[in-house]
């Protein structure tokens, strides 16, 4: 779906928040790499996209009511047949209803589990006097206790984009810490770029989290993503 | 339009006062004893005579054309009523000095948008109100007495808080301890702002340095902008107050807004090449490094000392703030070998050199040869406060060392007696650098280094 056909949706259902499919549907159209992530309203449509898709896969309640999805045991991972898919699709059904039995549920989405890489954390918010600013770090617990990101005013030019990596205390990590392969730190860039380029020339966006961001010896893919817009 | 603030052909002060001591007396003394040359027009009902000046009744009976407006009136409500007077005049500027506006909350809110409002529709600019005007040879409006002539220098000073750029101007220029040209304070900035006065500032010819003080940052998207091509052309050195929560508290309730997130703004500075300082001091520290000193090419420094001690200390500080301190080459050592009974190295320990042929001597041939090497982009030279460094520094010997090598230098005092060091501290102090610590001398210069590499890399 177009970015504009998600706004005026979700304008005319007077949400602020996108659901991750939309999220990572709009990512997408800008160029960033997104796992590939898809609704399923059914039992059965869960199974037949995951056959589609290929286990193992990760299965997440949809909804616009319920933010934090794992909270409401609305996660499951690591699904590697028929069977698991099942048995998730209703372990996740239930516990949903039972702690918000007021919520509208859409169904739940399905996507590829991601290989496992350096967990990144990219983002914009939007300052009060400097608009749109993006973020870059590292994941996980380096971003909730270390607090290690970098911040750039929107627009950032390629030279921003290498700047704001290297200015991260983490970036070791980055460049093959202890044997490991380096990260593909161009194409972190290049999605820095992009990101920054559609928030300058898109209004109405408040917030965008892509958390995590799993980022490989070639190429980075978005595991969740978030987007907030102005109300 | 700028222009009309800095160089005004003529100039009306509001509420000038006959009565010495009172702010309005020393904004119109204050005007009498810059280089200003025209028309000066003080405002008054009740006066005759202020200075020599013909003392009119209000703006409107003024004969002649007013380039410029300073007002420093009791209430904000007459100010409002003399910005409308202004507008009917046709004057373009104005400087409002009084404080009781927007700072103050509730009313005062109410007066400084009337005065905005007033401001917009007839096209005038008006800095301030809460502030203390500008400082230079051209004209001093501020409400603190400038004593001594404002320097013809190379770099300006802007700052949100009026009291605090009064109180510096009159340091800078009672101590002649930074080669000035303008100190600016734009108050509550209900119209000019930082974005206006940078911008001015990065166009104009002969300023070198800008330093900037903020409590808020009016238009961050615009700052961004703005400072990066300014400091593209020239240092932009920043000092943003209300950053972290205790401040921003602080700022509230003094400048009646709140404070940007601190991360943000040092991002913004990071992303444009402006130079973050940490205090007033620095501030005014820096500014001095970057108008004084050529730019270095890199970051790799040759320490001069008389004490290894100290060297260690400084080879610890230059480590911490990105700084080298690289080996000298073997022709340098060669020339060197002779003054020192252990290997040359760096930090230069110019110690046994000293003992076998005095300081001066030291000086001169030590000195330059390890300052001039081309593995060095840089020098921190440490001296101490003794009757022999006094002497060398009123020969000028070392002022005259650094201008012959062309590179960058910082002086640090560390010890010695205060009859020598305030002497060398002040004589040397107006050429040089010299900082009172060590960490403050090296900080600043990796800020310089920092700045000569970024502006290589955009050159390159």
């Amino acid at each position: 779906m177009a970015l504009n056909e998600i706004l005026a949706r979700a304008k005319k259902e007077q949400r602020a928040v996108l659901t991750e499919i939309e999220a990572k549907q709009i990512l997408t159209g800008i160029g960033i790499n997104c796992t590939d992530t898809r609704l399923a309203a059914s039992k059965t449509e869960a199974v037949e996209l995951s056959e589609t898709i290929g286990y193992p896969v990760v299965l997440k309640i949809s909804s616009v009511d319920i933010t934090h999805k794992s909270d409401a045991g609305g996660v499951k991972v690591n699904l590697k047949n028929r069977d698991e898919v099942e048995q998730a699709f209703d372990l996740i059904m239930e516990s949903a209803a039972a702690k918000f039995p007021d919520a509208n549920i859409e169904g739940v989405s399905v996507q590829a589990m991601a290989k496992p890489g350096i967990e990144i954390i990219m983002g914009m918010i939007k300052d009060a006097s400097f608009g749109p600013v993006v973020m870059f770090g590292l994941g996980g617990v380096l971003v909730e206790v270390l607090k290690d990101v970098a911040f750039r005013i929107v627009p950032i030019d390629k030279n921003d984009a290498v700047e704001m990596i290297e200015e991260i205390k983490g970036k070791k990590l980055l460049e093959g810490y202890r044997g490991q392969d380096p990260v593909d730190i161009a194409c972190l860039q290049d999605m820095l770029v992009k990101l920054s380029d559609f928030v300058d020339q898109t209004p109405g966006i408040e917030e965008i989290d892509m958390n995590p961001v799993f980022a490989y010896k070639d190429g980075a893919a978005v595991v969740d993503a978030r987007i907030i817009l102005y109300q | 339009m700028m222009e009309l603030f800095f160089k005004p052909k003529s100039v009306a002060v509001v509420g000038a006062s006959g009565t010495p001591g009172k702010l309005g007396y020393v904004i119109v003394k204050n005007i009498f004893d810059s280089d200003f040359a025209g028309n000066v027009y003080p405002v008054n009902p009740k006066s005759e005579e202020i200075l020599g000046y013909k003392v009119y009744r209000s703006v409107t009976e003024i004969p002649g054309e007013v380039d410029l407006v300073v007002t420093a009136l009791p209430t904000p409500k007459m100010t409002v009523a003399t910005v409308q007077e202004c507008a009917q005049k046709g004057v373009k500027a104005i400087i409002i000095e009084s404080a009781g506006f927007a700072e103050m909350g509730g009313e005062g809110k109410v007066f400084q948008q009337q005065i905005v409002d007033i401001a917009k529709k007839n096209d005038i600019r008006v800095m301030g109100p809460n502030c203390s005007g500008i400082v230079s040879r051209d004209i001093v409006t501020s409400i603190y007495p400038i004593r001594k002539k404002v320097p013809r220098g190379n770099v300006v000073l802007i700052g949100q808080s009026g009291l605090l750029a009064a109180g510096m101007a009159s340091d800078i220029v009672e101590n002649e301890s930074l080669n000035i040209s303008k100190v600016c304070s734009f108050g509550n900035k209900c119209d000019v702002n930082e974005n206006d006065l940078l911008e001015y500032f990065g166009n104009e010819d002969g300023i070198d340095v800008i330093s900037m003080y903020l409590e808020t940052i009016s238009d961050g998207r615009g700052l961004t902008r703005i400072a990066k091509k300014v400091a593209a052309k020239k240092p932009v050195i920043f000092l943003s107050g209300g950053r972290t929560e205790a401040g921003a508290r602080a700022a509230m309730s003094h400048t009646g807004s709140i404070a940007s997130n601190a991360r943000i703004v040092e991002a913004a500075a990071r992303q444009t090449g402006m130079i973050m300082a940490d205090d007033f001091t620095e501030l005014k520290e820096f500014a001095k490094v970057f108008s004084t000193q050529p730019l270095p090419k890199g970051n790799r420094v040759a320490v001069i000392t008389l004490a290894g001690s100290v060297g260690v200390n400084v080879s610890d500080l230059c480590a911490n703030y990105g700084l080298e301190l690289p080996k000298l080459t073997s022709e340098t050592t060669e020339k060197l070998k002779d003054m020192f009974d252990t290997p040359v190295g760096n930090p230069v320990d110019l110690y046994f050199s000293v003992t076998k042929i005095g300081f001066t001597k030291t000086l001169e041939t030590t000195f330059p040869n390890a300052f001039q090497d081309p593995n060095i982009d840089a020098a921190i030279l440490i001296l101490a406060g003794f009757e022999y460094t006094q002497e060398a520094v009123q020969k000028k010997i070392i002022q005259k060392i650094v201008q012959d090598v062309g590179k960058p230098v910082i002086v640090c005092m560390i010890v010695g007696y205060n009859k020598y060091k305030n002497i060398i501290m002040d004589e040397m102090g107006k050429e040089l650098p010299v900082f009172p610590s060590l960490i403050s001398g090296v900080k600043a210069l990796s800020k310089l280094c920092e700045y000569g590499i970024r502006k290589q890399k955009l050159s390159a």
